[in-house]
């Protein structure tokens, strides 16, 4: 392990993440302007601190806490917070066996990160990294409450208030550090375990500065400007007092001193704690609160595979005949350009208002420079636009009867071809959205391949729902009809499987928390997971059956029907597998604060109507 | 660096605004932190700090004293005084007069038919010291009778019992100083992290600054024994044995004071007699201490020249806690660690003002640790109020722990309760409703109207909180310090001291005697007669305490500032002038597992809870992190029994049942378990709560439960739900 000590000697400019402790020597007008807190005015000649333009940062001593709890109340007193939500909070880690047990408090707010993750995520731009203190603040005033920060913060940082429908965080405590103080949590700290100052400067009391230690999570993702102390003979295995099912192990000393690496300097890693294998099929377990994203995804990766099909699909000759009279007939096409419109739309407003400030919806693209969020929302956006517009202009022609006849009748193909580039961009949008380093278990390119996938499936099952009946109902032949969508869907479903199986490969390659995600696949959600793995290889036989012998008339059409109905459900669960197996990079918790185990016990018990227990009922 | 801004967006942060701060010394634990309440400009309390220049806690507060001024605003005070005919019926609203009127009646009536000690009065250790010395003088000048306790029987009596027979009086010996100087820290049956965080706050400062070896004894591996050099995992029950052992090795290695024993001690031959028989092997058996450990300990405690031990309720709470409290006395006289800088038994006290009704309440004695045994005492106190002796009892009456036996057998029928709760702090609590639904009147005088025990009321009168009324408070150190108040009570509530004074008028007795209706007034009279006391006020007033930040007794002309340690010439309060070294004997009627009941049941606090949680229960960022009660459990263990972390059981004792959820952890042996005390229908149902059977102080450390798994999960996660209001 290197010295922080030597390092900072040698190099006194650099944190031991390699970067400039110096802030924004190149920004001189923003070192100029003054600092504006709650209307008061601060410029750099005012403030006493001469570190002030240096980044800052915590420094835990994680032998001396004893999880008093008065750094978190401290915090939540001085930032007026109702008892559900936390800026900082303690959380412990236990090892040994009785009476030669240690346990780790763990204290931790906003580690104001040199790369912070949760300031290129937001969408709204509603986070900004001063150069006073290299502080990271989040104004909630921008904030509409869409919760993304609180997914890529691998710290839990950002807090998502239902209540206020905004996100608030640890502000550094900034109006104190104007005027000499330190931040309120290190003023309360009684055993000596919180300390604040210029990075890496070790405080007074306090003697080495390291950059991890058991249970935090890898200091790569976001550069935290945090530091810690841990000297105390640790055991070999730790637990967590929260819910989250994993232990930190000891890995082999041996191996530790091969590889000096700085900045994997823990000597623990993350293992899986095997749950007991349930019995039932855990199907309440698959809700959570990103239900509507669910929706949300399902129908927008539908609603993109379909459009491209109906789109396409004919203007490509080998596929034109076999579509021509149904595109002929101009009910159907309506009818499906109003399904699609319409479900997508639903779709919109649903992930609107699951916004925690919907009337803000607008402040979406604000960050289209860092966010893919805001690019998803963007791309997403004008999909939807010229979908809707390609839909009108196709349906009721007389709209633009006003313009010259060439364009009006190229305007649809102009229209639809946007689309097609867009919607696909959306989709690759989206799935960058969840390739999410503090979440490993998205963190792989199988969500892109879900995503795609499900678009493919459900565009094409639907598509085959919609042709067949049509094709039954004007007596055609359908059977080369579902052959086509049968081609597409097996294409989805071929990609799904290889996304499926390399992405359990690479959870268990990956460890930590993929493979606590694996675990619960294979343990809570045994049932499902197997039920899904049957459905999968169903719906790929029938596919290549549809492929091969694709069967006519009415009883092609039932059997085509009844694997539709399968294929919703199987996306369905997938989708809902996809954000329930999610564990996300935290650091742990306590055994009720910010457990969610007894969360959802608390509103089921109904002891979360009492708004003294800190927990929200489910009325929010 | 700036991530896409050209400009520096303007902070908000909340604000809130204070017009002036408030001085007051906080309610709850017995630390005595000074807090400064913040009040904006509507008067309303709306933040609070520590004081920087406080002697406690230099600026520092925990959690719940962060969190104290939103007392002000909880729910459920009492506004309104409240009579019924018996807890069956409903409460009528009553004005002061009537209810005042009809208390002062129901006691005459109740006593003229049963006779003087069959009503009851059981107070607390949370109101003023002027507030305990009023109600004091109310019993014992005008009721009269002699059943009269405060709920300190609860916490603190052991200590007070073992200081009065090792020492002659009442009255720890050292202050929180005594860190800065010691050489060996031994900590018996003490959590200070947990129970005590600022005086662990002046711990840690002061082993940072000059590092001392700390011994901590504990069957349950606390923070503190986690931060101690050597831990003992005692057996629960045996600190007794351990501690003759180290006395039987000191003697034995000859690393005794023979001075200070000859010259300050009473006793030594027959406590040198019995410790013989205390060898570090038999303590070995007993304890589950290896032997070597036992003398390496005792080692370390005689040799360090200024050796010092604190202890709470590991030792106060069981059913030998007053041998407890008298064998570390011995420990400390055979070693002369009595009133030298770093050198002290130090009993951390409980509730914020325990000492103050130790001192001033007369509910075991009479003012200023004078006794009723004592008949120069007696006639002083008559004298001084203006009393005929005669009305004085010559021997103290029923404590707390036997008054509810006494109504049991019908010979009590009324009970006043003043700030405390038995229906949840009692061992056994299912018992001591039936017993609370005896009485033909219960009045219960408390802040709030959901104290359980207002259930079995049949009077109901709602007193002030802290901060609502001003007066004085004395911590563990014997630092007196003030509270002055910060806001107006609700509604009609009343401070304590109002109530008593109003409640004195209605008594024909009283009109002889004069009752101060000021805190300043009474606390003038207390000055008066604690002069020459070890309980020295004479040199105090409110004004000099608040600028000094409080002021340990003794204060007096000759100790201006105060003394911060008792007997630092070897002059002990019998009198002979000289401590006692008691032989003890060990008797083990401990209630131990067996095959039926076969865990150890402990219980204690946790840090962000107060007492029976009337005020933290209802303050959300406290109680957010222990809603409902928990049962700290052994992992190994209940794999062994199929039980999951966050799983509620069933524990069982010989007594009643509780519904807890579990929570593993290697703190606890797999014989053992933890179940924190404050919640109303958990574990004080299932203890036993032998009586010590000097000081009357109940065991609720040590009992024998078992435990069952629930096979509806969410059926018990609803029951559990209902069975308390906050």
């Amino acid at each position: 392990m290197s010295n922080p000590i030597s390092s900072n000697t040698e190099n006194p400019q650099l944190s031991q993440h390699g970067t400039n402790i110096v802030l924004g020597e190149s920004y001189p007008h923003l070192m100029d302007a003054p600092l504006e807190i709650n209307g008061h005015s601060c410029g750099a000649s005012e403030v006493p601190n001469l570190n002030r333009f240096k980044q800052h940062g915590f420094h835990f001593n994680a032998d001396n806490c004893i999880a008093c709890h008065a750094c978190e109340s401290a915090c939540s007193e001085k930032n007026d917070l109702p008892p559900h939500m936390a800026y900082r909070y303690v959380g412990s880690i236990e090892g040994g066996e009785y009476p030669d047990v240690t346990r780790i408090n763990i204290s931790m707010a906003c580690n104001h990160c040199e790369d912070p993750v949760c300031l290129k995520g937001c969408p709204t731009r509603a986070y900004t990294k001063y150069l006073e203190y290299g502080a990271v603040l989040q104004d909630p005033e921008i904030c509409f409450g869409c919760g993304y920060c609180t997914w890529v913060c691998p710290y839990n940082a950002p807090q998502l208030d239902p209540e206020k429908g905004q996100v608030q965080k640890c502000n550094m405590c900034v109006d104190r550090l104007e005027v000499g103080l330190q931040p309120a949590c290190v003023d309360a700290c009684l055993s000596n375990a919180l300390d604040f100052g210029v990075i890496d400067e070790i405080p007074l009391k306090q003697q080495e500065a390291k950059l991890s230690i058991p249970s935090f999570t890898d200091p790569s993702i976001s550069r935290p400007n945090i530091r810690f102390q841990l000297n105390q003979p640790l055991p070999t295995s730790f637990q967590r007092m929260d819910d989250v099912p994993m232990t930190y192990d000891q890995v082999d000393a041996q191996k530790q001193t091969e590889t000096p690496n700085p900045s994997a300097q823990s000597a623990f890693k993350i293992k899986e704690k095997k749950p007991q294998t349930s019995s039932d099929w855990s199907w309440h377990k698959l809700r959570s609160r990103e239900d509507p994203l669910v929706f949300f995804t399902l129908v927008s990766q539908f609603a993109v595979g379909a459009f491209l099909m109906l789109f396409l699909l004919p203007k490509w000759s080998p596929f034109s005949e076999t579509l021509f009279l149904s595109q002929e007939n101009a009910t159907v096409l309506a009818g499906t350009l109003f399904l699609i419109v319409g479900l997508q739309s639903f779709a919109l407003l649903l992930s609107t208002l699951h916004l925690g400030k919907p009337q803000y919806f607008y402040r979406a693209m604000n960050n289209l420079r860092h966010s893919w969020v805001s690019r998803e929302i963007a791309t997403m956006g004008a999909f939807y636009g010229l979908i809707v517009v390609y839909s009108l202009v196709t349906i009721f022609p007389v709209l633009v009867s006003w313009l010259p006849l060439q364009l009006a009748s190229l305007l649809p193909t102009f229209l639809g071809l946007g689309a097609s580039v867009l919607g696909p961009l959306g989709l690759y949008c989206m799935y960058r959205c969840y390739r999410i380093p503090a979440r490993p278990f998205w963190d792989h390119w199988h969500s892109g391949g879900a995503f795609f996938s499900s678009g493919l499936i459900l565009g094409s099952s639907v598509m085959g729902v919609i042709f067949g009946l049509t094709g039954l109902a004007s007596a055609q032949e359908i059977a080369p009809v579902l052959r086509l969508f049968a081609i597409f869907s097996l294409f989805g479903l071929i990609l799904q499987q290889v996304a499926q199986t390399q992405h359990l490969r690479y959870l268990l390659e990956r460890g930590e928390e993929a493979s606590v995600s694996r675990m619960q696949l294979k343990t809570v959600f045994r049932k499902i997971d197997t039920a899904r793995t049957w459905s999968l290889r169903l719906l790929i036989g029938a596919a290549i059956f549809f492929v091969l012998f694709p069967p006519a008339g009415a009883l092609g059409m039932t059997a085509w029907s009844a694997i539709f109905i399968i294929t919703v459900a199987h996306e369905v669960v997938g989708r809902a597998l996809f954000y329930v197996l999610v564990v996300p990079t935290t650091v742990p918790r306590g055994f009720f604060w910010g457990n969610q185990t007894f969360e959802s016990l608390a509103r089921k018990s109904g002891l979360a109507e009492k708004p003294q227990v800190g927990v929200l009922s489910d009325k929010h | 660096m700036l991530f896409g801004r050209t400009h520096k967006n303007e902070i908000h942060l909340p604000v809130k605004p204070v017009d002036k701060w408030v001085y007051t010394t906080c309610g709850y634990c017995s630390t005595g932190c000074s807090l400064e309440v913040g009040v904006n400009a509507a008067g309303k309390a709306v933040t609070a700090r520590g004081v920087e220049d406080a002697a406690v806690n230099r600026g520092k507060l925990c959690l719940k004293g962060i969190y104290e001024y939103e007392v002000f605003e909880s729910q459920n005070r009492g506004t309104v005084p409240l009579i019924r005919k018996n807890h069956k019926n409903a409460f009528e609203e009553k004005s002061w007069d009537e209810a005042l009127d009809q208390t002062a009646a129901e006691i005459s009536r109740i006593q003229a038919v049963y006779g003087r000690d069959s009503f009851a009065i059981v107070s607390t250790g949370q109101i003023y010291t002027e507030e305990f010395y009023t109600l004091g003088k109310l019993v014992r000048g005008v009721i009269r009778t002699n059943n009269y306790d405060g709920n300190t029987t609860l916490c603190m009596a052991s200590a007070v019992s073992g200081y009065k027979r090792s020492f002659g009086s009442d009255g720890p010996p050292g202050c929180y100083d005594d860190f800065e100087h010691t050489n060996c820290l031994f900590a018996i049956g003490s959590n200070l992290p947990e129970q005590h965080p600022i005086i662990y706050y002046r711990l840690q400062e002061a082993r940072t600054r000059r590092p001392f070896p700390m011994i901590v004894v504990d069957p349950r591996v606390t923070m503190l024994a986690q931060m101690a050099d050597i831990h003992l995992p005692i057996t629960p029950g045996t600190d007794l044995v351990l501690l003759n052992a180290m006395a039987h090795v000191i003697l034995k290695e000859g690393l005794q004071d023979e001075d200070y024993i000859r010259l300050h001690t009473n006793g030594f031959e027959g406590f040198k007699k019995l410790v013989n028989e205390y060898s570090p092997e038999k303590a070995e058996g007993i304890c589950g201490i290896a032997a070597d450990m036992i003398r390496k300990v005792a080692r370390i405690y005689a040799e360090a020249n200024a050796a010092m031990t604190i202890w709470t309720m590991g030792i106060n709470q069981s059913t030998h806690g007053s041998d407890g409290v008298v064998a570390i006395n011995n420990l400390n006289l055979i070693t002369g660690n009595i009133g030298k800088p770093g050198g002290t038994a130090l009993s951390i006290t409980g509730q914020c003002n325990a000492m103050g009704t130790r001192e001033f309440s007369s509910c075991s004695g009479l003012p200023a640790y004078r006794t009723l045994e004592n008949e120069a005492d007696r006639a002083f106190a008559a004298d001084f109020w203006g009393v005929d002796t005669r009305h004085f009892p010559d021997k103290r009456g029923l404590t707390e722990t036997d008054i509810f036996p006494a109504i049991e057998r019908g010979e009590i029928k009324g009970l006043w309760l003043i700030g405390t709760n038995p229906m949840t702090s009692m061992p056994n609590t299912p018992q001591i409703r039936k017993i609370l639904d005896q009485l033909e009147c219960l009045v219960v005088q408390d802040a709030y109207t959901d104290v359980e025990t207002v259930q079995s009321a049949t009077i109901y009168l709602p007193a002030a909180l802290w901060g609502e009324k001003t007066g004085v408070f004395t911590n563990t150190e014997r630092r007196v310090n003030l509270v002055r108040k910060v806001v107006a009570p609700p509604g009609k509530a009343k401070s304590d001291l109002w109530i008593f004074t109003h409640l004195a008028k209605r008594f024909d007795r009283a009109k002889e005697i004069k009752f101060a209706e000021t805190a300043a007034e009474v606390f003038d009279e207390i000055r008066e007669i604690s002069k020459g006391r070890l309980c020295d006020y004479s040199g105090m007033t409110h004004e000099k305490i608040e600028a000094a930040r409080g002021i340990q007794w003794p204060c007096n002309t000759d100790n201006e500032a105060g003394s911060a340690r008792l007997y630092t010439d070897g002059h002990f309060q019998y009198p002979d002038g000289k401590a006692k070294l008691i032989a003890l004997p060990f008797v083990d009627n401990n209630e131990v597992p067996c095959q039926e009941y076969p865990f150890w049941l402990n219980s204690g606090r946790v840090v962000e809870h107060w007492h029976t949680r009337t005020k933290t229960g209802k303050i959300g960022n406290l109680n957010k992190f222990s809603p409902t009660p928990f049962m700290e459990m052994n992992p190994r263990m209940a794999a062994k029994m199929g039980i999951a972390a966050m799983d509620y059981v069933r524990v069982i004792s010989r007594r009643s049942s509780a519904i807890v959820l579990v929570q593993l952890t290697e703190r606890v042996a797999e014989d053992a378990v933890f179940i924190p005390m404050h919640y109303y229908n958990c574990v004080n149902r299932l203890v036993k709560g032998l009586l010590d059977p000097y000081s009357r102080q109940p065991a609720y450390k040590q009992s024998a439960v078992r435990i069952e798994c629930l096979m509806d999960q969410d059926e018990a996660a609803k029951t559990a739900a209902s069975l308390r209001d906050y």
